[in-house]
């Protein structure tokens, strides 16, 4: 069979389709298809094609019970990445300053530990676990539309640099739109790719449960980050605790559920003055001002204290609060 | 017979000297000036005559023509009124005309013939003084004005007691001794008032020694414009040049307080975000008015609800940020005004205003977060050297102690700055280090980086160091723009 003639054709008719219809208007859409010269422009573009039947089609994917007919891939890095464990970080697009701060936190540890983050290229949570991701490591996102298409525009620098590092993937050709319904299709593909599936915030009703829903369905493992449990925020996460999911509370966590050992960076032991700020940050999120009265510093010394922390990554700070970095273990 | 007197019209914050002329002669009574007057100054016909009459003086009863010279330019307002009172008098033989010489005469007047002060007096003077003359017949309220400008001022209540001192019956009162400089400080707000907020009060230390630009964000209700407004109180009271300088433009504006005379302390203003261009920069339909970047020149503009200013507007701050002046060009006219600002921004972080405060729920999108932030150009930002998030503090810090009181701080501003001014913090390997260690992590882009190197050295020179140490730059770190607001 052709996946590439399933998968224009799907594109063509905007249908969701896996296999080879047996329609005359397929037949005749593939008698018209000109392969070759399909290929040979995805080339020009510096987009590969992997068709399902591929040897480097990625191998977790292959067994879910609907695998799309192939994958366009745009980046440079080589299809082998998909050998490597893989862990999908996924996550509301309106998510708090905690939540983006946590999932880049737990991307870069998990990259850093030769983890594969994957992701939907989204706002909020997806942005912030490729960006923690291409720090230390490699990063895949999967998209909803065409992998040419850049969406959404607002990480249209941050898509170039994961096709710099690692890979843009995407079962739709080149120049299909986002709609919609191709959401929830792509977070199969998300889930899919992955041995596990960390949900990082969700609300009750978030795209980002559609995937932890898809990663049970194919017996992969669910982790949420438990949140407040007054926030909105936190309601889909906490929901997917209470079923079963696995709490992730360090880093470990998630690495001890694919089996990676973690490769700790060389701890550096702080100065006393910055251990004393980071131990005061480390009681719960401050404000610097709330800090200066809980050392005793004054306002120039915290601020001093702060931005050394910040620097080897100790705390991190968002909207005017900070708080202590991921726990390893 | 012809008499004339001399006064000055405002361009922009330029006088231009003009000539009355009244031309008294037989036929119809009637009274016509002529000489580009705008509306204000026809209706000073009204004026004149009934003020004539109040001070129990003869309204000539023949046909009386006034020129305005150079007839060319553009004479707008009601400081017309006074000279063109006492050009009639000079050529009905009620004023000797020779006691006109070496004056002029600037003022509005009233129907009982009482004198108002116009805005512009100081510049009015400063152009007799141009022109080789030594005295000033104005208002009794605009002569401490007019004393500044190195010109005697003969200031008078009413038509009368003006003409009773050409005819040299008697002297005019002497203006009131100026204020006392440090009375004036007195009068803006004290930085003991703010509670709590350690962070953003060292933040406005530093931006008053450096002279930075200030960016503020955080939650309504948080003390950003309360601390904006304490910032000229930390701030050197301006020298005699740059006091006469800002002074003149806001005498033009008509925004000194009645009685005041050299403006010492850096002004403060603080533009609603509905302000348009020309309200900002300067400008107008016929003549060119300074805008409120000029009104705070040598001071503090303050622009709450940043991002709610139209675009255009802010673009148009970027030339006076730059250049410390703006020049404004119309058909008509074309002028430049000083405006050298330190600006202090204050804006929400998001749309509705709830990030950054624990207590409610922010129900913004990702996109319209984005799209608020997006209507501050990079370009703009980059004129910000201290940016800061002030979150909501907390209950008890507010039932705190009052923090240091503004003088106390501004001996500390005072002798930073005299430092700088000696020669800067010099840079030393080990805090480049860190400079070169941040610019790489975080990253930090070229403008950035000199940012950083900036702040620093005002932070160097605060704790009274001859060096930038490591401490300096990673606190002028925790200052710079955040992530967000540049992508």
């Amino acid at each position: 069979m052709s996946e590439l003639a399933v998968a224009m054709f799907a594109a063509s008719t905007d249908s969701h389709l896996l296999d080879e219809p047996r329609s005359a208007r397929f037949e005749r859409f593939r008698a018209e298809l000109d392969e070759r010269g399909v290929v040979a422009e995805l080339e020009r573009r510096g987009i590969r094609w992997v068709a399902r039947g591929d040897h480097l089609f990625p191998a977790r994917l292959r067994t879910i019970h609907d695998p799309p007919p192939g994958l366009f891939v745009r980046g440079t890095a080589a299809l082998t990445v998909f050998d490597a464990p893989c862990v999908a970080v996924v996550g509301a697009r309106a998510c708090s300053a905690y939540g983006a701060a946590v999932a880049a936190e737990l991307s870069r540890g998990l990259a850093r530990a030769g983890v594969v983050v994957v992701s939907g290229l989204a706002r909020g949570i997806d942005g912030a676990a490729h960006r923690g991701a291409l720090e230390t490591g490699r990063t895949v996102a999967v998209l909803g539309c065409g992998v040419d298409r850049d969406y959404p525009r607002a990480h249209r620098t941050l898509a170039a640099s994961i096709a710099e590092n690692g890979l843009i993937v995407s079962e739709y050709p080149p120049g299909v739109e986002p709609t919609p319904w191709r959401f929830p299709a792509r977070n199969r593909i998300v889930a899919g790719l992955c041995d596990a599936t960390v949900v990082v915030e969700a609300r009750e009703r978030s795209g980002a449960l559609i995937t932890a829903d898809l990663a049970l369905d194919e017996g992969r493992e669910v982790l949420a980050v438990p949140g407040e449990i007054t926030s909105l925020l936190s309601k889909g996460t906490n929901h997917l605790l209470r079923l079963g999911a696995t709490p992730v509370t360090c880093l470990g966590d998630v690495l001890a559920v694919v089996g990676v050992e973690p490769s700790r960076p060389a701890a550096t032991a702080l100065e006393p003055r910055l251990e004393a700020v980071r131990a005061a940050v480390a009681d719960g999120p401050s404000a610097a001002d709330e800090l200066v009265r809980k050392t005793g510093l004054s306002a120039g010394d915290i601020a001093a204290a702060l931005a050394e922390l910040e620097l080897v990554g100790a705390v991190v700070q968002a909207d005017g609060l900070y708080r202590v970095g991921m726990p390893m273990s | 017979m012809l008499a004339r007197t001399v006064t000055h019209a405002l361009v922009g914050i330029d006088p231009r000297r003009v000539e009355v002329e009244a031309h008294i002669q037989g036929g119809v009574p009637a009274f016509a000036i002529v000489g580009l007057a705008d509306r204000a100054c026809q209706e000073a016909k009204a004026r004149v005559r009934s003020s004539v009459a109040a001070a129990e003086l003869e309204w000539p009863g023949t046909r009386i023509t006034i020129n305005l010279a150079p007839a060319s330019l553009r004479k707008e307002g009601s400081g017309f009124d006074l000279p063109i009172a006492l050009a009639v008098l000079a050529a009905s033989y009620q004023v000797p005309a020779q006691s006109l010489e070496g004056h002029a005469a600037f003022g509005e007047l009233g129907l009982d013939g009482r004198l108002r002060p116009v805005p512009g007096a100081l510049v009015a003077a400063e152009g007799a003084r141009h022109a080789g003359l030594t005295h000033l017949v104005c208002a009794a309220e605009s002569a401490p004005e007019v004393a500044l400008a190195g010109v005697e001022p003969v200031g008078v209540r009413h038509l009368g007691e003006a003409v009773s001192y050409l005819r040299g019956e008697h002297e005019p009162p002497e203006p009131p001794p100026p204020d006392d400089d440090f009375a004036v400080l007195a009068c803006v707000p004290d930085l003991a008032d703010v509670r709590g907020q350690e962070r953003a009060r060292r933040a406005l230390e530093i931006a008053a020694t450096g002279g930075h630009n200030l960016l503020l964000a955080g939650p309504p209700g948080t003390g950003k414009t309360m601390l904006a407004r304490r910032l000229p109180g930390l701030l050197p009271l301006l020298g005699d040049d740059a006091a006469l300088e800002v002074t003149r433009i806001h005498s033009v504006c008509g925004t000194l307080p009645v009685g005041a005379c050299l403006v010492r302390v850096p002004p403060f203003r603080a533009p609603h975000h509905s302000s348009s261009v020309a309200g900002l920069i300067g400008g107008g339909a016929g003549s060119l008015r300074p805008g409120e970047v000029s009104l705070a020149h040598r001071g503090v503009l303050f622009l709450d609800e940043f991002p709610e200013f139209q675009r255009p507007v802010l673009e148009a701050l970027r030339q006076p940020l730059e250049d410390g002046v703006v020049s404004v060009a119309r058909v008509a006219a074309r002028a430049v005004f000083p405006a050298r600002i330190q600006l202090v921004a204050a804006m929400n972080l998001c749309p509705c205003g709830a990030r950054g405060d624990a207590a409610v729920h922010c129900a913004c999108t990702p996109e319209r977060i984005q799209r608020y932030r997006e209507k501050l150009s990079r370009a703009l930002l980059d004129r910000f050297d201290l940016a800061l998030t002030v979150p909501r503090p907390r209950g008890h810090e507010l039932a705190g102690p009052p923090g240091e009181r503004s003088s106390v701080v501004r001996a500390r501003v005072l002798a930073a700055r005299a430092r700088l001014r000696d020669g800067p913090p010099s840079r030393t390997p080990s805090g480049d280090e860190l400079l070169e260690r941040a610019a790489e992590r975080l990253p930090l882009s070229g403008r950035g980086h000199a940012r950083v190197a900036r702040v620093a050295a005002t932070i160097a020179a605060l704790a009274g160091s001859d060096h930038v140490l490591p401490e300096h730059v990673a606190e002028a770190l925790s200052y710079r723009l955040p992530k967000e607001h540049g992508e």
